[in-house]
């Protein structure tokens, strides 16, 4: 009975799967420092190595072809950061002088929608002592906020200076060492390694390449919608709504709440306005589902709904704003190792059972 | 200091006189007819040597495929249902079908004595096809020609059996 089980291709599926797990949660665990630029630096070689390959196929050498583009690379953020920086820091500055403003139009909304409860209810709420709960909050989040900034700001350049440097390697030499590694396993379970590593790699950079395209379409149409409406920094809003939209479901719920603080610290209150910015992301929403999902990342990760906003949920909950963006591939790839040992270990235990019967 | 110091070179390189070997097997076979030796050598870089004991099984029918695979040194034998269908050694390769489709295996390959064997595998078919879009559809001809070949093979054997 015992050693059915154990023969069992859904108990064998399951215990080399759990190793598998086990050994990349402690390979991540050893690498935790340097997982940021590592995942960086994966997502821009997903997005570069066609690059590099149109310059090999015009007789380019692997090194020189990797250096190209890298150096392409550097050029561009380089372009982007010079451009963008002075507009988005200007944009910056603003939104920190409007947040008190925020704060203050919330609150006297707070105390206008309690007057209203008081009178046609007679129903009280201590809106001045939420206030204060509300501000004292704000201000240990604020504190918080700044340790962390200038904490961001040290591991920020420690990924600017290890990104370009990982990604380059990875272009250069990461097909010779995916090989090196690949070649490792047993003669029984090397074709069937292959097929999963390139389901799984395939589909990873199908997801990235997407999800970075849909990013940026984003963005550029939010920047747009907030800049014909009046609202105020435009292209700083549309920035942070692209990066949240790479959190599926959730991302652009939250992407809401920043353009609505703003529209709402217009004194007095502009409803129009208001809507106007929960319009800007609903429309940008809307184009996202209906075209650029469809044709950018369709059939890129193949999950439930469910399964992706529970995942996106705990693994926020564990591990902040990088675990809600790295969700989603995780799940599809622990998926597809899943499924592909399955079918394999299954096809050699029937293959077993036909030979024996 | 040498840049063949084995402290210094690079450690995933293949070595190059099996480099040179199996370029000069693969272009003798059909596969690669109208392909540059270049082109081939440069495939060859990524292709996957693996050393198989006697007796031991490369590949059972209905496992999951997915390359092909060139006898490097030693012997093997194709069969289905337990009958024999092919005894193949050195320079010849067998497989071809999982280069193109993704289907289970439909014979056995086992080998008779110690071997080398050299998988070609779709992945880097295909990104091979990527970069030399002219030579992979060269290549898928080729291997057409092959498939169309053993058809018409298999088809002969039939008709001969029912007669």
């Amino acid at each position: 009975m015992l050693q059915t089980l154990i023969k069992h291709p859904l108990s064998r599926t399951l215990f080399v799967f759990s190793l598998i797990c086990t050994l990349i949660t402690l390979l991540a665990i050893l690498l935790a420092p340097l997982l940021v630029p590592i995942v960086i630096s994966f997502a821009l070689y997903a997005v570069l190595e066609p690059t590099s390959e149109i310059f090999e196929r015009h007789g380019l050498s692997r090194n020189t072809s990797s250096l190209s583009v890298l150096l392409i690379l550097v050029a561009i953020a380089a372009l982007g950061v010079s451009l963008l920086l002075p507009q988005l820091s200007s944009q910056l500055v603003a939104l920190q002088t409007q947040l008190p403003v925020v704060w203050q139009t919330i609150t006297s909304l707070a105390n206008d929608f309690s007057q209203h409860l008081v009178t046609s209810l007679g129903f009280d709420i201590d809106t001045i002592g939420l206030g204060e709960h509300f501000f004292s909050e704000a201000n240990d989040w604020g504190k918080t906020a700044l340790i962390e900034g200038s904490n961001l700001l040290i591991n920020l350049s420690v990924v600017l200076m290890l990104v370009p440097i990982f990604t380059f390697f990875l272009i250069r030499d990461f097909r010779n060492f995916r090989n090196h590694l690949l070649d490792k396993l047993p003669n029984s379970s090397f074709e069937m390694g292959w097929l999963i590593y390139y389901r799984v790699a395939h589909q990873l950079q199908e997801y990235i390449r997407g999800i970075m395209i849909q990013s940026g379409i984003m963005s550029v149409i939010t920047s747009l919608g907030f800049y014909i409406i009046g609202l105020d920094s435009p292209f700083l809003l549309g920035l942070i709504a692209g990066i949240l939209n790479l959190i599926p479901y959730v991302g652009p719920l939250m992407a809401m709440v920043l353009p609505v603080l703003l529209a709402l610290s217009h004194v007095p209150v502009d409803l129009w306005l208001v809507g106007a910015a929960i319009g800007v992301i609903l429309v940008a929403q809307v184009i996202d589902n209906l075209f650029v999902i469809p044709s950018v990342i369709a059939n890129a990760v193949n999950l439930h709904p469910l399964v992706v906003i529970v995942g996106i949920i705990i693994a926020g909950n564990l591990f902040g704003f990088i675990g809600m963006v790295l969700a989603i591939p995780v799940i599809s790839t622990a998926n597809i190792i899943y499924c592909g040992l399955y079918q394999g270990i299954k096809t050699r235990y029937d293959l077993s059972l036909q030979n024996t019967g | 200091m040498s840049a063949q110091h084995p402290l210094w070179q690079n450690l995933f390189r293949p070595r190059e006189d099996r480099i040179s070997e199996v370029t000069d097997m693969w272009m003798a076979t059909p596969l690669f007819d109208k392909i540059s030796t270049r082109e081939c050598r440069d495939l060859v870089k990524t292709m996957h040597p693996r050393h198989y004991k006697a007796g031991e099984t490369v590949f059972s029918s209905g496992d999951i495929g997915a390359s092909i695979v060139l006898i490097r040194s030693g012997a093997i034998e194709i069969k289905a249902a337990d009958k024999l269908l092919a005894e193949l050694s050195a320079g010849d390769f067998f497989g071809e079908v999982a280069l193109i489709v993704d289907e289970p295996r439909t014979a056995d390959a086992i080998t008779t004595e110690e071997s080398e064997l050299i998988f070609f595998l779709r992945s880097d078919l295909e990104e091979w096809v990527k970069r030399s879009p002219r030579s992979g559809a060269q290549f898928m001809l080729n291997i057409a020609s092959v498939l169309a070949a053993r058809l018409r093979h298999t088809n002969i054997l039939l008709s001969l059996q029912n007669n």
